[in-house]
């Protein structure tokens, strides 16, 4: 495998990681900005997702040159103009926009192969040297490592109380896709050797416990105004939680792009690919599982993805009798106190 | 309630053809018998998309096509606050207002039980993510699947093949539901007439640059999107037809036309009343063309009908990066001789509000007055019409300005 490369930023947990690695560079998720700004108002649109203008404002104010590329992706309508911005008004020096498929059938899987190709023949290009087929596979077995610890540190936290807190987890996993890697690595580890030999079983449970669902998230406010009451967090199906860490794809394919579009687009899906029904299914298993009092739901402020579903899951667990409360979101927690009001009386109401 | 309105609005129409035979007329009479047929119980219904959807591939087939989206939000044109009272409902179970009214109508006149039955729904994945969203939600009512056709952002060899293989799936699941079997020769057949409507509109299309063109526009947008219901049906191209020969009567008789500025409407015209049509009556503005109205589809081979029907859907302005909407726009801005370029904003609507500024930029480039006009396709709270008249009042001083 070459030397690293740089940097190469991504927005969207649909890029597979392992085609940068195996280019040589250093696969990093964007976070975009800590605070709200206007600059992505005027250029994009004040009603898009948070997160994509603060990707925008981020880029704009601060410039890309953290980055030495950028993956873009047909995530939703807002990735789609992300791109077209981010061409037009901020230079760069590699620009790609990954066709990732809206469905996840045996012709997505065909199709997205097809385009992981491409990617990879284009990475390869703007990284001086071809990506071979040995890079890539152990540029998958390397990613299969490091999410398999996470998996492992995650099917852990069904004992109670905790051993890792939730927030301490999911800022790990923030962490290892922010591409603070050797740290991360070496937290992992640590942690591992904390929670193991654990008692993996539900029994025992003390505290109120609480799963969050939903999209993207890159700070750890809920995580902590949940465990300020004193109630905990096993669980987060969240893009930059769980969700990213439980693929596993299959190191010993005869064509390593295969196994990437299919353990890609394979389940857990996010709301952009799965039918609310599946998310249901997903959320009510993961309720047993992880033996969680309740659910918070969150979504970004104008992700269609996610706001649509939002009737639907909540009917759903209502009728199952899970208690769920929905959290809207603008991505930097600037309501953070109403949030945290709700919160609190949401733990008080599971707790009687 | 939607089958009320419907059977009214088409006896209302047939009456109104009678008295003043109009194509204009035909095509909406046609619309509402589409969806009326849709509440025969002994017809297989498919929902689906009437402008995103390659509708040739459903008219190969004996069944009822059914647009959720169109069929609800025709409702404000006939009465804009109900049409509220039925978004409230479905506001009242957690669909946010941040989500198009064209799907909060939708879903709420399906909480109403206002829609036929669904045996299969269609849908692709653009022109928004909400159209394949609500169609996922609202087949889980039903208990019947939902399929939405992924269309890529490029035109390839592999997209091609994929949309193809997509459609051909789709046959399969349609032979499945309705117990028929596909003809392949009956969907060349469709898309043999298809072409003929589409070559039929390409004159319309064409007749739309000559100034003053006799029409303020609307219908000749409404009949590129409602007509694709009809594409693969012998009316179709009847319909243009006569579209083409009012048109051409009316420029041969020098009728004279109110024409004193020619503007390209961009994204959708709203479909609850507003001042609109209005102002630019009294100011004598045209919409002498619509970017999805603009001809940009081209024949399909009738040989290779799955990869035809594949690239009508890539070719699509709002498929793709900006750079396709950009060239369409621009094409059209080079062939119709404009005065100003209008995008109506509906707040919601992220994929093309997001791009209003990038559009902007390059008429500013070009040195053509833009309006994004900011309002609501059917949510009668989100519109003001002392905005809208200030707004565009503006914009027709800007247009007067450079006369
Ligand atoms: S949070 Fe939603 S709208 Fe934002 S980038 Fe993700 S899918 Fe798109
Ligand atoms: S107006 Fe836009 S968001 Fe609304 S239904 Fe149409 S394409 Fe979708």
């Amino acid at each position: 495998m070459p030397e690293s490369k740089g940097r190469m930023g991504y927005f969207c947990s649909l890029v597979p990681t392992e085609i940068i690695i195996a280019a040589g560079f250093k696969p990093v998720w964007v976070k975009g900005k800590a605070e709200m700004t206007a600059t992505a108002d005027a250029r994009l649109y004040p009603n898009m997702c948070p997160y994509i203008k603060s990707l925008f404002a981020d880029a704009v104010e601060d410039g890309e040159a953290e980055f030495d590329g950028l993956v873009f992706t047909r995530s939703c309508d807002g990735a789609r103009r992300l791109y077209d911005a981010w061409k037009a008004y901020i230079p760069s020096k590699f620009h790609y926009m990954l066709e990732a498929p809206k469905n996840a059938d045996d012709l997505a899987v065909t199709y997205y192969a097809s385009q992981l190709r491409d990617f990879a023949d284009r990475i390869g290009k703007a990284s001086g040297s071809e990506i071979t087929g040995p890079d890539l596979k152990k540029a998958i077995k390397e990613a299969n490592k490091a999410r398999g610890k996470m998996r492992d540190l995650y099917s852990r936290q069904k004992v109670s109380p905790l051993l890792v807190a939730g927030s301490e987890l999911f800022s790990l996993g923030l962490e290892l896709l922010h591409g603070d890697g050797d740290d991360a690595a070496d937290s992992t580890s640590a942690l591992q050797k904390k929670a193991a030999g654990s008692d993996v079983s539900a029994k025992g449970r003390k505290k109120i416990r609480i799963m969050i669902c939903g999209n993207v998230m890159s700070r750890p406010d809920i995580f902590q105004m949940i465990e300020d009451t004193g109630a905990e967090v096993p669980v987060a199906d969240l893009c930059t939680g769980l969700r990213s860490f439980e693929r596993i794809v299959d190191e010993k394919g005869s064509d390593p792009f295969m196994s990437l579009a299919q353990a890609y687009l394979g389940a857990p899906r996010c709301s952009r690919t799965a039918a609310p029904a599946e998310t249901y299914n997903r959320i009510s298993d993961n309720v047993m599982r992880y033996a969680v009092n309740g659910v918070i739901l969150t979504a970004l402020k104008f992700c269609d993805q996610q706001l649509y579903d939002i009737p639907y899951l909540l009917k759903r667990l209502n009728e199952d009798g899970t208690p769920v409360l929905f959290v809207e979101n603008d991505y930097v927690f600037t309501d953070r106190d109403r949030i945290k009001t709700r919160i609190e009386a949401f733990v008080e109401m599971l707790a009687s | 309630m939607l089958k009320k309105y419907y059977t009214e609005m088409k006896s209302g129409l047939e009456t109104a053809y009678q008295q003043k035979p109009r194509a204009s007329i035909q095509m909406t009479i046609q619309l509402a018998s589409i969806f009326l047929e849709a509440y025969r119980a002994d017809k297989n219904v498919i929902w689906t998309s009437f402008y995103s959807f390659p509708m040739e591939l459903l008219a190969a087939f004996d069944v009822a096509p059914f647009d959720f989206e169109i069929a609800a939000n025709l409702l404000p044109t006939f009465n804009a606050d109900v049409a509220v009272e039925i978004m409230n409902k479905a506001e009242e179970v957690g669909y946010s207002t941040d989500i198009c009214s064209y799907h909060r109508l939708a879903v709420g006149c399906d909480m109403l039980d206002y829609m036929p039955r669904a045996d299969l729904l269609l849908s692709s994945s653009y022109f928004c993510d909400g159209k394949s969203k609500t169609n996922k939600i609202l087949a889980d009512r039903y208990g019947r699947e939902a399929i939405s056709l992924d269309i890529p952002n490029k035109i390839s060899r592999e997209s091609v093949d994929y949309v193809a293989d997509q459609l051909r799936r789709i046959v399969g699941k349609i032979e499945e539901v309705t117990g028929q079997k596909f003809n392949l020769e009956r969907l060349r057949e469709c898309i043999h007439v298809s072409n003929r409507a589409r070559r039929a509109y390409g004159q319309l299309a064409d007749l739309q640059k000559v100034s003053p063109y006799p029409y303020i526009g609307v219908p000749v947008i409404n009949m590129s999107i409602f007509g694709n219901m009809l594409a693969g049906r012998e009316i179709q191209e009847q319909i243009y037809l006569d579209m083409v020969e009012e048109s051409r009567k009316k420029i041969m008789e020098g009728k004279p036309a109110p024409e004193k500025y020619r503007v390209l409407w961009l994204a959708w015209f709203p479909v609850q009343p507003t001042v609109i049509n209005q102002i630019f009556r009294k100011n004598g503005v045209t919409i002498v063309m619509g970017e999805l109205a603009r001809n940009y589809w081209g024949q399909m081979d009738e040989s290779l009908p799955f990869e035809s029907l594949a690239l009508w859907s890539l070719r699509n302005p709002y498929v793709g990066a900006i750079e396709q909407r950009l060239k369409g726009i621009n094409e059209i801005i080079d062939e119709y001789n404009l005065d100003g370029v209008v995008h109506f904003s509906t707040d919601a609507c992220r994929h093309s509000c997001a791009a209003q500024k990038l559009i902007g930029d390059v008429m500013k480039e070009r040195d053509i007055p833009y309006l994004v006009l900011d309002g609501d396709m059917s949510d009668k709270r989100k519109y003001s019409p002392e905005r809208t008249e200030m707004l565009l009042e503006n914009f027709i001083g800007i247009m007067a300005g450079r006369k």
